[in-house]
């Protein structure tokens, strides 16, 4: 599995397949027993500059103020307070966010710490964007919604994207190339290009046209053997019924 | 442990003010009212009639007594203020000495595995140490005077710290640290804005059990062996058979607790703004 630079590829596959842990390899969080992973011609031996990290739970310090959550990023990386601050209400008005700047993020809505959380990652510039079901957790609305937004973000400063998510639909509406993993042990079953001509437009519309649907399809008929391995497995060993969560 | 119950009612009782109105804040007012008229009012009544002999068990008129002749003619050992003084001067001293200690070590012994490992039979085995027995071995190095004291209290306020630190650090969210990580972040910086914040719900619930254990330990080590200071008073009481000295020295003893207690919550409130104040989450936090 390669992802090019500028490239937004989305995995998927059946729970517990390793899709996670693809990103925290990536990311250098954890290291392969096996293989490699590198990122621009260079072995992964640790977290590397670069690269940045949206979690499906969001990953705000609750004890910071939203300004304080999106300047962490250039903060951590010594650029000084002012512009760093100056940075951070930058990307909050593109994500929407002017005059939320002192709120504490227990008091936003859901979609609204998303978009915090993205502005976070997308400070500092990385050349990589790992996403971990981000919009998992969301309703279908603002899932729609902050999917959108992610798009012209990324248009705005295209860094490689990973995006792993269980949602097929939003796979294909968002990424150039959607990559199906097998039930684990998680390998790379098939890699499907995605023709569908940006700029997208809406998510919500795009999914009736007929290519999407031609897509779709495909792309499930590769699924959903690997779903039903990985259903009928879990569903044979009782004894581990939360794997879901956990790997996924 | 016990930040459940201590920190626990009592976030959900400020919001129950706001929300109750007043008349049931005067409705919990009368009742403590008339719990204080029975309680103290029977003791005086048994007391004064002899059901209850009040050479053992001392009589709020007797106690009230001993309060204003300490007051105004000070006790066996010099103005009470100057006792007062003294024991919460040990005390604070103690309190902050061990809140120090238990912050820093629960932190470190928190972030580096290895040191944890290492020392986590030593730390157990001091905790199990009866502190009275730590109380007079410190008398004879550090002598009669404020140290021993001081070092008494500092040693009870630290385990108590030092373990709900190390819990605090341990129980830092994963992807918080992890995510910072990513973000630039050098070890220390993960530590000063991701673990020491997380932390400190954790440590400063224990600090409203901490300063009792440093006002229990300045009194301990002056009943052990002192010149000055409540302890002292407390002891000279007993020794004398003055039941009511002894409550005496109970009640200053509670009203300092109070007074400690409230600044706490101060400082507690103060740093802990950002936490949401909704019912559900006080009592679980």
């Amino acid at each position: 599995m390669a992802v090019e630079p500028g490239e937004f590829c989305a995995v998927v596959g059946p729970s517990g397949c390793g899709k996670s842990t693809t990103l925290t390899l990536v990311a250098g969080l954890d290291r392969p027993s096996e293989g490699m992973v590198s990122v621009g011609g260079q072995p992964v031996t640790g977290i590397g500059h670069g690269t940045s990290f949206m979690f499906q739970t969001d990953a705000l310090l609750p004890w910071k103020s939203v300004l304080g959550n999106v300047a962490m990023g250039p903060l951590f990386r010594g650029v000084p307070k002012k512009s760093a601050l100056t940075d951070a209400r930058d990307w909050l008005r593109m994500v929407g966010l002017t005059g939320f700047e002192d709120r504490y993020p227990h008091q936003l809505s859901g979609g609204m710490r998303k978009r915090v959380s993205l502005a976070a990652a997308l400070i500092n510039e990385p050349s990589i964007l790992l996403m971990d079901e981000p919009f998992g957790a969301l309703d279908v609305q603002t899932k729609a919604i902050m999917s959108n937004e992610l798009l012209t973000l990324w248009d705005k400063t295209k860094p490689s994207v990973i995006f792993v998510t269980h949602d097929l639909e939003e796979a294909i509406a968002l990424a150039d190339k959607v990559v199906v993993m097998t039930a684990g042990p998680g390998t790379v079953k098939a890699v499907f290009d995605i023709d569908l001509p940006r700029p997208r437009g809406s998510v919500q519309e795009i999914r009736f046209g007929e290519r999407f649907v031609e897509l779709h399809h495909e792309i499930w008929e590769s699924l959903r053997d690997e779903v039903t391995r990985a259903y009928a497995r879990t569903a044979a060993a009782p004894t581990a019924p939360a794997a879901e969560g956990v790997l996924s | 442990m016990t930040r459940q119950d201590l920190s626990g009612d009592r976030p959900s009782g400020r919001r129950l003010w706001g929300t109750g109105g007043r008349r049931r804040k005067l409705q919990v007012h009368a009742a403590q009212l008339v719990a204080f008229v029975l309680i103290f009012g029977g003791w005086q009544l048994f007391t004064s009639l002899k059901i209850v002999d009040p050479f053992f068990w001392g009589q709020p008129s007797g106690i009230v007594r001993t309060l204003v002749d300490w007051v105004r003619h000070g006790t066996s050992f010099g103005s009470i203020w100057q006792q007062i003084w003294l024991t919460m001067e040990e005390a604070v001293f103690g309190f902050l000495l061990g809140v120090a200690g238990g912050v820093v070590v629960g932190v470190l012994l928190g972030q580096v595995r290895f040191l944890s490992e290492v020392l986590s039979p030593y730390v157990k085995a001091v905790n199990a140490l009866p502190r009275i027995v730590l109380g007079t071995l410190f008398v004879i190095l550090f002598g009669l005077g404020m140290t021993s004291k001081v070092v008494l209290a500092a040693f009870l306020v630290f385990f108590v710290v030092f373990f709900n630190a190390f819990q605090g650090v341990r129980e830092v969210d994963g992807n918080l640290v992890n995510n910072a990580r990513i973000l630039g972040a050098s070890r220390l910086q993960v530590v000063r804005n991701v673990v020491l914040p997380s932390a400190l719900t954790w440590i400063i619930a224990s600090l409203h059990v901490a300063f009792g254990f440093a006002v229990i330990g300045a009194i301990v080590g002056e009943i052990l062996g002192a010149q000055h200071g409540l302890g002292v008073v407390i002891s000279y009481s007993m020794n004398n058979f003055e039941t009511n000295g002894i409550f005496a020295g109970m009640i200053i003893i509670g009203a300092i607790a109070l007074v400690a207690e409230w600044l706490i919550n101060l400082l507690e409130r103060r740093l802990l703004a950002w936490r949401p104040q909704t019912t559900s989450e006080a009592s679980s936090l």
